[in-house]
């Protein structure tokens, strides 16, 4: 279910997409954070500043808040209030993207996604995502999937 | 780079502090915002809310591992790997403060390609220093002619 928390989820639930406009500290300060100092994302010297290939993890970040509506993780700084944040801490279990073009600075681009799966194993509650980037024109950025668990404390079997 | 089957690369090796979770962490956070926002309280920064959460101590955002393990592979394949890689890790333990993690890769295939491009495909992972594997993956990037 949208608008909840991420923990409402269910398997087929389509994201509404998000558009945003990449800018040079969106590329340089997660470059900075990770400590991948490489030209390439800090400045546009010899060509164009495009974004760490990993960023599409802060794209899953911006889909998750903008469609799940009671989690304002980012919107809230990071803060853990009832209103900001699901009832249980998620733990990421796997990463998976294939990049098909690097997205650059001052490009629009569009994130769109849905829930693949949702299910319990071993006592505890998963759910896979698949995302798309894309420039405002089409052209292919990243796809990805990811499974993250839902809480880490196992599901009561009754 | 001449790199065959078997051919080992490494990325950074680096110890897990506080710091560094905090630095990913508000990171992630200010890119997602777009203007610069510190993480507070989470599973990867504060030991009370960790226990909360059935943990046995804070423990390190997956993504920093994953970030060091794309670091090895721009740092071997350049815009290769940025433009047509592909990455997969999985967090198969925790990693917790203090640990000292080594990042690697192994080459399990060399594909040449028409036209003269190969297609390397790589084991990768980060392991502490018992060699214990925490992050483990694969990777895989076609590399073109210059």
């Amino acid at each position: 279910m949208l608008g909840g928390y991420i923990s409402d989820l269910e398997a087929g639930d389509v994201f509404k997409p998000v558009e945003y406009v990449l800018t040079p500290f969106m590329c340089s300060e997660y470059a900075h954070g990770v400590e991948t100092g490489h030209e390439w994302f800090h400045s546009a010297r010899g060509g164009r500043q495009m974004r760490p290939p990993t960023m599409i993890h802060v794209d899953k970040m911006r889909i998750l808040e903008a469609n799940c509506l009671k989690e304002r993780r980012v919107s809230a700084g990071g803060r853990i209030s009832t209103d900001a944040k699901g009832p249980d801490a998620r733990i990421h279990y796997e990463y998976h993207s294939r990049q098909h073009s690097a997205a650059y600075v001052g490009e629009r681009l569009v994130v769109s996604g849905k829930i693949t799966d949702k299910y319990v194993k071993r006592g505890r509650q998963y759910i896979d995502y698949y995302l798309e980037v894309r420039t405002a024109d089409g052209r292919l950025v990243t796809t990805y999937t990811d499974t993250t668990l839902l809480r880490y404390k196992k599901v009561d079997p009754k | 780079m001449k790199l065959s089957v078997g051919s080992e690369i490494r990325g950074p090796i680096r110890i897990m502090t506080p710091e560094r979770i905090e630095w990913y962490d508000s990171a992630m956070l200010s890119a997602a915002k777009g203007e610069l926002t510190r993480v507070t309280v989470n599973i990867h920064t504060d030991e009370d809310y960790a226990k909360s959460e059935g943990l046995p101590a804070i423990i390190a955002d997956g993504m920093i591992s994953t970030n060091w393990c794309s670091e090895m592979m721009i740092e071997h394949f350049g815009l290769d790997y940025i433009e047509r890689g592909e990455l997969r890790t999985r967090f198969i333990k925790p990693t917790f403060l203090g640990v000292t993690v080594s990042v690697r890769g192994r080459v399990t295939a060399a594909e040449p390609q028409p036209g003269g491009a190969v297609v390397y495909k790589l084991d990768v992972w980060c392991e502490d220093e018992t060699g214990l594997k925490l992050t483990v993956g694969d990777a895989k990037v076609e590399v073109r002619p210059q």
